[in-house]
Formats: C-alpha cells, sequence, structure tokens
C-alpha cells in the first residue's frame, strides 16, 4: 500500500503534520497549482499502515487519515512489482 | 473502509475552511457509522444551518438540511414516522443551543432515538464570527470586541439534566476516542448527544491568540481533562482550572426511549 | 355504505384526514384548532399512526416536514399566531416540494386576538407568509361535510404537486355541529415516485419531480438551499435560481384553472356574491330568501390559486360583492383581475355577517 495526499482536495492546514508518529508529514513549500502548499511526505514507506494494513485486515494507527479534515489522505494499492534492470557498477 | 465510499465525492473538496474540525468530526462519524455496519439506505443524516449543517450534503445517504435550529424536530418526525431509519444529526453550538435549544431538551426529554453530534466551534463561523452561546467569557469575536461578558452553555450538563441517555464531549485531536463516542451513541437506545469541540481558525483562533491551526489543537490537547481525572481531583479538595475541557463519557442511563419499534 | 354522522367541524377534519390515510400529526395546541390535535392523539395510534406533540409550532411543521419525507401522509393544525410561527418551514417546504397539510382554523388577529371567534385574516398570510416568491394552494371550507371532504382532498393535492396545501377554516366552521355523510372510502391519489435513473430534482412534464423517499436507497440530499436538477446546493447561480423558483411557482399557477374548485349559482346574474368558507353561508341565505335570478353566487372551495377565468363564467355580472370576515383581502385578489365594480364587504370582530345587510344591499343595486 502506498499513502497518497490527493492534491484536489488538501487545503495545506498541516493538521498531518502533527499526529503523525514517523512524523512522515513534513509542512510543504510550494504552492501547487491552486494555490496549496501540500504537505511533503518524507519517506512514506515507513508509515505502519502501508505495510501491515493487508496482514492485519485493518487500518494500523491511520491517525493522519482521522484528523485530515478534507478527505486527502489514503492509501492507495500498488501495482505489482515489476522486475527492474538494475547495473551494479562495481 | 475508505471514506470514498461514504462522500458524495463529486461535491469535494468541501466548503470548511483549512484545517476546520468538523471535517474531522465527519470522518470520526463515518468511520463510526460504518463500524456499527448500517447499510446507507437506512441512515438519514439531519442538519440545521450553519458549517456544521453542510456536512450531510456530502454523505452518499438520504440527508435533509433544514432550517435554522431546528434539525432535531424534523429528525423527530423522520424517526417517529419510521423507526427503521437510524436518524443522526449534525448541529452547531449556535444551532443547538441558541435558536433550536427548546428543540434540543425537548428531544432529550423525549429521549428520542436519536445521535445527534455538536460540532461547537464556540463562534458562528459562517456568518464572520459572532458570539455564540458557547464562547467563553472573555473571548474575542465580532459581537463581542471586548470580550464576551456572558457565561457559556455548558451543553452536556444541558443534555444530560434534560434527561438524554448518553452524553459525551471530546475534541476534533481526540479522534479515536471521538469515534467511539459516536458508534456508543449510535447503538445506544435514546437520546445520544455527543459534544464534539472544533478548531475554528478562521474566525475564532485568528482572534483569540491562537492563530495557527495547530495552536487550537495543542489547546485542545493541553487543556482537555477526563471527566473520571476531574472527579478524582474534586475528590481530593484540588481545583480545575476554569478554562479546562472536560471531556469523556458525561452520561449513560437506560430511560424509556421514544421512536424504537417495539 | 355511507354513513351519516353528525358531528364538529374540527372532528370532521381529523376523520377526513385519517380517511386520506394521513398517518402522522405533529402539532401543538392552540385553540380553536386544538380539537383537531385531540381527535388524531385518540384515533392515529389505532390505525397504525403515529400523534406527537411538539414543542412549538415551529417544531410541529419541522416533524411533519420530516415525516412526510419518509413517505408518510402528514399534516399539522393550528390558527393564526402558530401558523405565523410556522412560515420559514412552510418555505422550507415549498423550497424542498414536501407534500404536507396545514389546517389553519383561523382566528381574530393580529397577534392574540380574539382565540374563540373567527375571521378570514390570515388568506394573504397563506400565500404570501413566507419569504420568497412562490405558490401553493389553499382550500377553504364552508360546512362540516367540506371540512372533511376538503381535508381529504388537500392530501392528494398536496402529494401531486409536492407542495403545502392549506386548509384555511374559520372558528364558526371549525367549531359548527351539523350533519355529514362518511362516504366509505375517498379518492386516494398516489405520490409519484422518483424514477430510476432521473436526478431528484429533475421535474417531469407537469414540473413535479418524483418524489425519493427516504430510506429506500435514493442517497438524496434534500437541502432549502437554492439547489440544481441533482438537489445539491448550487446558491450562487442566477440561472438556477430563477429556473427553480419559476418552476415551484409555475408548477401550481399552470394548473390553477384545471384544479378550480367552486359553486356557482345564476351565472347570469347581474349582482354576484364571490365568497369562501363561513361568509358562504350568510350568502347562501340571501340567495334563499330574495330568490332573484338577477343574484348569483360564485363560492371558492379552492381559493389560491385563484383562477380569474371562473369570473368570465359571469358574463352579465355588474358587481361582485365580496363578504369576508377581514377587510378585503380576496376582494382586493378579485378587483385585480376584472374591470367590473367590486364591493368588498368586510367584517371584523367575529361575527357572521347579516343576511338582511347583505340583502339590503343587494337591493340597492339591482
Amino acid at each position: 500500500m502506498r499513502l497518497v495526499i490527493d492534491e484536489s482536495r488538501c487545503k495545506g492546514c498541516n493538521l498531518c503534520t502533527l499526529v503523525c508518529p514517523y512524523r512522515i508529514f513534513r509542512p510543504g513549500t510550494k504552492a501547487n497549482p491552486r494555490g496549496v502548499i501540500v504537505p511533503e511526505l518524507d519517506r512514506p514507506e515507513r508509515c505502519a499502515n502501508c505495510r501491515l494494513q493487508r496482514l492485519y485486515g485493518r487500518t494500523i494507527c491511520g491517525m493522519c487519515q482521522m484528523i485530515c479534515p478534507d478527505q486527502a489522505i489514503s492509501w492507495e494499492e500498488e501495482g505489482p512489482c515489476e522486475p527492474m534492470k538494475v547495473a551494479i557498477e562495481y | 473502509m475508505t471514506f470514498d465510499e461514504w462522500l458524495r465525492v463529486d461535491r469535494l473538496p468541501h466548503i470548511y475552511c483549512a484545517g476546520c474540525g468538523n471535517g474531522t468530526v465527519i470522518n470520526c462519524t463515518l468511520s463510526a457509522v460504518d463500524q456499527m455496519g448500517w447499510k446507507k439506505e437506512e441512515i438519514v443524516f439531519v442538519s440545521g444551518i450553519g458549517c456544521s449543517s453542510r456536512a450531510p450534503g456530502y454523505i452518499v445517504t438520504d440527508s435533509l438540511h433544514t432550517t435554522h435550529g431546528r434539525a432535531i424536530a424534523f429528525a423527530t418526525g423522520i424517526k417517529m414516522a419510521n423507526p427503521d431509519l437510524k436518524v443522526v444529526v449534525f448541529t452547531g453550538d449556535g444551532d443547538l443551543a441558541a435558536i433550536g435549544g427548546n428543540h434540543f431538551i425537548h428531544g432529550c426529554r423525549r429521549n428520542i432515538d436519536l445521535t445527534v453530534i455538536c460540532m461547537n466551534n464556540m463562534i458562528y463561523g459562517m456568518t464572520g464570527g459572532q458570539g455564540s452561546p458557547t464562547t467563553p467569557r472573555g473571548a474575542l469575536s465580532t459581537t463581542t470586541p471586548y470580550g464576551s461578558s456572558e457565561a457559556a452553555f455548558d451543553l452536556c450538563g444541558l443534555a444530560a439534566a434534560a434527561g438524554a441517555n448518553y452524553v459525551a464531549r471530546y475534541t476534533s485531536y481526540h479522534v479515536k476516542e471521538l469515534t467511539l463516542a459516536i458508534r456508543t451513541g449510535l447503538g445506544n437506545p435514546g437520546f445520544s448527544f455527543i459534544e464534539a469541540l472544533v478548531q475554528c481558525p478562521t474566525n475564532y483562533g485568528r482572534r483569540n491568540k491562537l492563530r495557527q491551526v495547530s495552536d487550537q489543537i495543542e489547546y485542545f490537547k493541553s487543556h482537555a481533562i477526563l471527566a473520571q481525572k476531574a472527579e478524582r481531583m474534586r475528590e481530593e479538595g484540588k481545583k480545575i482550572p476554569d478554562d479546562m475541557i472536560i471531556i469523556g463519557e458525561l452520561a449513560r442511563r437506560n430511560r424509556p426511549a421514544l421512536g424504537v419499534r417495539k | 355504505m355511507s354513513r351519516i354522522d353528525f358531528m364538529q367541524g374540527n372532528t370532521a377534519c381529523a376523520e377526513g384526514a385519517l380517511a386520506a390515510g394521513c398517518r402522522f400529526f405533529g402539532g401543538y395546541p392552540i385553540t380553536p384548532s386544538t380539537e383537531i390535535a385531540e381527535h388524531m392523539a385518540a384515533k392515529l395510534p389505532k390505525v397504525g399512526g403515529v400523534f406527537i406533540q411538539m414543542e412549538d409550532e415551529i417544531a410541529g411543521i419541522a416533524s411533519v416536514i420530516g415525516a412526510s419525507w419518509t413517505g408518510a401522509r402528514a399534516m399539522t393544525a393550528t390558527s393564526g399566531p402558530g401558523f405565523s410561527l410556522m412560515m420559514e418551514n412552510i418555505g422550507f417546504a415549498v423550497m424542498t416540494e414536501t407534500p404536507c397539510v396545514v389546517v389553519n382554523i383561523q382566528r381574530g388577529g393580529p397577534s392574540t386576538g380574539q382565540p374563540t371567534m373567527a375571521a378570514q385574516g390570515d388568506m394573504l398570510q397563506c400565500r404570501f407568509g413566507s419569504h420568497g416568491d412562490y405558490s401553493i394552494i389553499a382550500l377553504s371550507p364552508a360546512s362540516v361535510q367540506e371540512m372533511y371532504d376538503l381535508t381529504a382532498e388537500a392530501f392528494n393535492l398536496a402529494d401531486r404537486f409536492r407542495i403545502p396545501v392549506f386548509v384555511m377554516a374559520d372558528e364558526i366552521i371549525g367549531h359548527m355541529r351539523e350533519r355529514l355523510m362518511i362516504p366509505d372510502s375517498v379518492h386516494r391519489g398516489e405520490r409519484k415516485l422518483l424514477g430510476k435513473g432521473n436526478l431528484p430534482y429533475q421535474a417531469d412534464d407537469d414540473l413535479v419531480p418524483g418524489f425519493p423517499v427516504f430510506g429506500k436507497g435514493y442517497g438524496v440530499h434534500v437541502t432549502g438551499l437554492t439547489h440544481d436538477e441533482r438537489g445539491y446546493p448550487c446558491a450562487t447561480s442566477p440561472s438556477v435560481h430563477e429556473c427553480l423558483v419559476k418552476r415551484l411557482v409555475d408548477k401550481v399557477e399552470s394548473a390553477r384553472d384545471s384544479i378550480a374548485s367552486c359553486d356557482i349559482v345564476n351565472p347570469d346574474a347581474r349582482v354576484v356574491f364571490i365568497s369562501y368558507g363561513a361568509p358562504s353561508r350568510a350568502v347562501e341565505q340571501v340567495l334563499h330568501d330574495i330568490h332573484n335570478d338577477n343574484v348569483g353566487h360564485l363560492r371558492l372551495k379552492l381559493v389560491w390559486p385563484f383562477a380569474e377565468s371562473l369570473l368570465s363564467r359571469f358574463s352579465n355580472a355588474e358587481t361582485f360583492i365580496v363578504p369576508e370576515l377581514n377587510m378585503g383581502q380576496m376582494a382586493r385578489e378579485i378587483k385585480r383581475h376584472t374591470n367590473r365594480r367590486v364591493i368588498p364587504v368586510p367584517k371584523l370582530g367575529g361575527a357572521l355577517h347579516d343576511p338582511f345587510d347583505l340583502a339590503a344591499l343587494v337591493e340597492e343595486l339591482l
């Protein structure tokens, strides 16, 4: 699962930055085309819900989603991992 | 669950200002309703006028956005005429305590099976920040420019005294507790009243030294005191500061309820 | 087999409502309408209906509107002061197109006025009392029989047009006891339901949208704000508001000739009485006493929307005499629609017009 902020709904109140225990949300710096400064995600793969929701069958933590007044935070399914060619330089 | 399955997504983003606590209360309510396992067609959301009362318009169930203060009276008609419907009322402090005060106490007295969720932002938000019956003494608003000289209404105390079966108060910071309280209220027959203190950064915080959204949330966090702890402090003879917000379950009883199918 | 009974106007009103399938009454006691609430309180629980005495008339009409959205036929009854309190929510019912029936047993006003005396002072209030432009239907019974019949018909009209329908009786008719023929059953129109695939406020050819009953999965948003066809608030668009308000008015006004209901006596008369409600009885006495083909009578059972075409049915009329228990409220409406002479005969204080006075006026004119 992947943590996402819906930029079309977010109004930039930064409440998510207050409640995340991992401090994944950081106040943004740049206004989007709607003039809203959407928070930035700092290594969102650390979010417990991303990793454990499927395993436990329920939302883990989810504080950011609950407190978000604009219903802008959600977790979306990730597609199956695609094999990638990685060039390793020795 | 996802909130999107409960929301009229074509109407989002909603009209609330950035950082308004009403959106959080919608989340908690939808989460509680979903936990109850209720179907969308058996729920009706009713509201009056004000910021809080725009909430049902964003929820996919049947919803009735009524006149100022009368939401509980409309909801009474719906519930009495069809007790199979689960009726939830969204209201605000001005809507409920000022113009709708009479309907509120009579709803509690009848103990009709409604769940009333009051988004108390301590101000008239939609009309631009006038003082409301829950504006704390001394707080500034456009109609109390020298500080409110009136005492604020204790809505939970009022509901409990008037006979509501379930009364609880939380804030928009206490999302998990608020969700649980709403869920308990939904499951409890009779009149359930849940007061959710919400931040209004635009019209309340801005005038009362809580300019940032986070300031008001921090205020709720630091000034909330659980009812049990307050009780203990009283027993120990300690004084509870006046500006503390007593949160928690404040009444739960089993008076006969109206509008419940026998 | 119909049966004959002898009862009070208010009781007949309640019986008519029950026969029409009214299953919800929300109200507040007020003289001279209280007997309707009392009778409903006694009878509704026996037929599976709900009676609830609310905390005031505002809550009374609010609960009726709420109940109507669950699909029930719902009504309230009141008098002047309570009627004034209901005005805001009546506007709400118009805007949200909620069928409901409001009975107003009119008493002397303004303010507390004469609680136990008759008047017809609310005839313009019922038409124009709430804010904004709208149109409603108002019926005016002139006998105990009509209290029964017109109340039952009011529910059909409310469901057909999705509007509040008023039964504008007065204290005389409400408290009068009279012979009444109760039919086995009354005609019962059905409320047109919202069609599959239609938007909640998408009107059909009759300008009335189908009704989405709460609890049936329509997921409809009902708001007193100006709304579009989806029912979503759209309060700042001039065109949406204009379209909506014009339709709310037109759906009633365009039907005013087809729903007109009246009694006509001597259509070739030169002097014609126009009356509704209790004063009709004084006029009937005059016609009975003077027996002159030159004196006619137009008795309106359906007062609003006023069908001006009825006036042209009296092709020889030179003068219209309009006796009313107010200072000429409907006479003003009639004047608006005719170039013939209109003589209002106002009467205040609660007593009915004296047939001798009316007869004397006719003698003068003939």
